[in-house]
């Protein structure tokens, strides 16, 4: 568990408007570019916090998100896209983990 | 028969990468007069286009509208002035007005290839954010962005379609059959 400051108040606006300007576009637009949108979120806040997180989340962040902008261009792909969701979201977990108490338990 | 107008025709496409460099006084002018010779419905000519250079508000339009993922240094705002559409008491349903934002898109962006630069459109953002960034005029309503800028050394390609498209694909010749 770390409890590091990582965002600037700026940074974390800036992803609040990018949150509540997604949330309001989203109702005119297709359903699957919901999660689109997500990602993009989550690519912002990962530029925004990487120096500044502990090794271990950084290691996390420059493993994983930085391929996110190649994933926009295979959400054509849907077995391909769903697949890189699920390591996305064991990477995350594997990395929760990591920094928990639960470290090493058995 | 103009070859090179069909080159550019086919070789557009939508680029998200650009690099900082300002685009000159001159191309803008070019791309903007080029949109003055864009067709448009009943010749009303609804359109307006708003010029944005300054790196402060690029940035602010950035943080509202999630899908402009380029850092342009150039945007184009191509807004429907609703008081032209008013005087010529043209409905406010008027397909046409989109046709007409949808034609003056197609032929900026055309003109910025033709001239060396990339661009792509973005209609994914906040218009009332926008309203308030610009303070836009009441009567204009923000429809699309052109985002110009130098095409960035290695940008990626483009989404891919989900399957190929040819132009067969979306044609169908004389009437159809019975159905
Ligand atoms: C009405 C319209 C709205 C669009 N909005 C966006 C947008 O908000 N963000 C974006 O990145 N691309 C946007 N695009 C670009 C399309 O995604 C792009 O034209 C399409 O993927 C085909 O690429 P191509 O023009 O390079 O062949 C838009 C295109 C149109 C015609």
């Amino acid at each position: 568990m770390s409890s590091n400051w990582v965002l600037t108040e700026d940074e974390a606006m800036e992803l609040l408007a990018l949150l509540i300007t997604s949330a309001r576009i989203q109702l005119e637009e297709p359903a699957h570019y919901g999660p689109l949108r997500l990602l993009t979120a989550t690519e912002r806040l990962s530029g925004m916090i990487v120096e500044r997180a502990s090794d271990s989340s950084r290691e996390f962040l420059q493993g994983n998100i930085d391929t996110i902008p190649d994933m926009h261009m295979t959400m054509a792909d849907r077995e391909a896209y769903r697949a890189r969701l699920d390591e996305l979201c064991r990477a995350v977990a594997q990395c929760l983990l990591r920094s928990s108490s639960l470290e090493g338990v058995e | 028969m103009n070859g090179a107008a069909l080159q550019n025709i086919r070789t557009r496409r939508v680029l998200r990468e650009m690099t900082a460099e300002a685009v000159s006084r001159e191309q803008i002018e070019a791309i903007l007069e080029a949109a003055r010779w864009a067709p448009s419905g009943g010749n009303l000519r609804p359109n307006r286009y708003i010029v944005i250079e300054n790196a402060e508000t690029r940035r602010l339009i950035r943080l509202v509208a999630p899908g402009m993922f380029q850092r342009a240094p150039l945007l184009i705002l191509i807004c429907t002035n609703w008081d032209v559409v008013a005087e010529n008491m043209l409905p406010a349903d008027d397909r046409s007005l989109l046709i007409d934002v949808g034609t003056a898109a197609q032929t900026m962006m055309l003109a910025a290839h033709a001239l060396g630069l990339a661009s792509g459109p973005v209609t994914s953002y906040s218009k009332e954010a926008v309203k308030v960034i610009l303070n836009l005029p009441p009567a204009y309503s923000p429809e699309m962005f052109i985002c110009i800028g130098h095409k960035a050394p290695a940008a990626r390609p483009g989404m891919r379609a989900a399957k190929k498209i040819t132009w067969r694909d979306l044609c169908h010749w004389e009437r159809f059959p019975n159905h």
